[in-house]
C-alpha cells in the first residue's frame, strides 16, 4: 500500500462522512432561503415580512438537520478527527465563501455606483457567479466531484427562472423555479438519508 | 552461468528471511485493516473502525487489545452522555511498524 493508496482510504473515509445528505440538505434550504421570499414579496409583501416569514421555516429545518446529525448519524458512523492536512483543507473552504461575498460585495458596490455599468452587475451575473466559486471551492476542499454539479445547478436557477418568466408569463415563475429546485435538492437529500440507514444501524455495544 | 545461480539463489534466501522477518502482529488481515483506517486519521472511535473495516466487535476488541499491547495504538475509554466511548490512535510505534511493514511488502513484491 503506497502513498497514494492511503490518500484514497483517506479521501473515501472523509466522504463517508457527507453520505448521508447533508450537503443536499444545506443546499435546499439556501435554495428556500432565496426562493421564498420572492414568493412572498410578489404577493405584496415587503422585504422585511418576507424575511421574517421564511426564516422560521429555515431554521426550523436547519434544526431538524442538525437533530438528525447529532441523534441519527454519528452514532452509526463514529467520530473522527481527520489528519492536520484535511483539517487545514476545511479552513481554506471556509476562507472562500467569505472572501467571495467580501469581493462580490465591492464588486457590486463598484458596479452600482457607476450607471453605465449598472446593468451588467446588478442582473443575474452574482447569482450565477458566486453559487460556481462557492460550490467549486467547495468541490475541490473536499474532494467531492458532485458538488460541480451543484454549483452550475445552482448557478442557473436564477437565469433559467428568469428566462421561464418570459416564456411563461406568470409572476410566480421564477419563485416557482427556484423553489422547485430546492424541494428537488430537499428530495435527493432525503433518499441520500435513507440510503444511509438502511446502509448502517447503530452498534450495539 | 553457476555464478548467476547462485546470486539467484541468494536473492531468494534473502527474500525468504525477509518474509519471515515480517511483522506479524500487522500481518493479520484484521489489524492490518486496523492500523489502515487510524493511519489515514488522528483519532477515531470504535463506531468508526466498525464501520470501516466490516469487523464484529468481538474480533475488533480482540485485534484492538493485541494492538494496544504492542504499544501500537492508544486506547481511551471515556463516557459520553452516560455511555461508553472508546478513542482509539496511532501511536509513534504503530505508525513505524505500519510504515515498516508496507516497505517490507513493497519489497518483497517487488512494487
Amino acid at each position: 500500500m503506497d502513498t497514494s493508496d492511503q490518500k484514497q482510504i483517506e479521501r473515501r473515509v472523509f466522504t463517508s462522512f457527507f453520505q448521508a445528505g447533508f450537503i443536499e440538505a444545506f443546499t435546499g434550504i439556501f435554495l428556500l432561503q432565496l426562493g421564498l421570499p420572492a414568493l412572498f414579496s410578489r404577493y405584496g409583501f415587503g422585504d422585511w415580512e418576507s424575511a421574517l416569514l421564511t426564516l422560521p421555516i429555515a431554521l426550523i429545518l436547519l434544526i431538524v438537520v442538525f437533530l438528525v446529525r447529532r441523534f441519527v448519524v454519528t452514532p452509526r458512523l463514529g467520530k473522527v478527527k481527520f489528519l492536520p492536512e484535511r483539517r487545514r483543507k476545511l479552513s481554506k473552504l471556509i476562507i472562500v465563501p467569505i472572501l467571495t461575498l467580501i469581493a462580490g460585495a465591492i464588486v457590486g458596490y463598484i458596479f452600482t455606483e457607476n450607471d453605465s455599468l449598472r446593468h451588467i452587475f446588478v442582473g443575474q451575473i452574482p447569482f450565477i457567479l458566486i453559487p460556481i466559486i462557492v460550490f467549486g471551492a467547495a468541490a475541490y476542499f473536499l474532494d467531492m466531484k458532485r458538488l460541480y454539479v451543484y454549483g452550475a445547478i445552482v448557478g442557473l436557477v436564477f437565469p433559467l427562472g428568469k428566462y421561464l418568466e418570459t416564456v411563461i408569463v406568470s409572476r410566480n415563475t421564477l419563485p416557482a423555479t427556484i423553489l422547485f429546485t430546492a424541494f428537488v435538492f430537499l428530495g435527493i437529500a432525503i433518499v441520500f438519508l435513507v440510503t444511509f440507514l438502511r446502509k448502517y444501524h447503530e452498534p450495539e455495544v | 552461468m553457476k555464478e548467476l545461480e547462485n546470486q539467484g539463489k541468494k536473492q531468494t534466501t534473502d527474500s525468504l528471511s525477509e518474509i519471515m522477518n515480517i511483522d506479524r502482529l500487522v500481518h493479520s488481515p484484521a489489524r492490518l485493516s486496523i492500523l489502515t483506517y487510524l493511519s489515514v486519521v488522528e483519532e477515531g472511535d470504535a463506531v468508526y473502525l466498525l464501520n470501516q473495516t466490516g469487523l464484529t466487535w468481538g474480533n475488533l476488541s480482540a485485534n484492538v487489545t493485541r494492538l494496544q499491547e504492542a504499544g501500537y495504538i492508544e486506547v481511551v475509554k471515556e463516557f459520553k452522555d452516560k455511555k461508553p466511548h472508546t478513542l482509539l490512535k496511532l501511536t509513534d510505534r504503530g505508525r513505524k511498524a505500519f510504515q515498516g511493514y508496507q516497505n517490507k511488502m513493497k519489497k518483497l513484491l517487488d512494487i
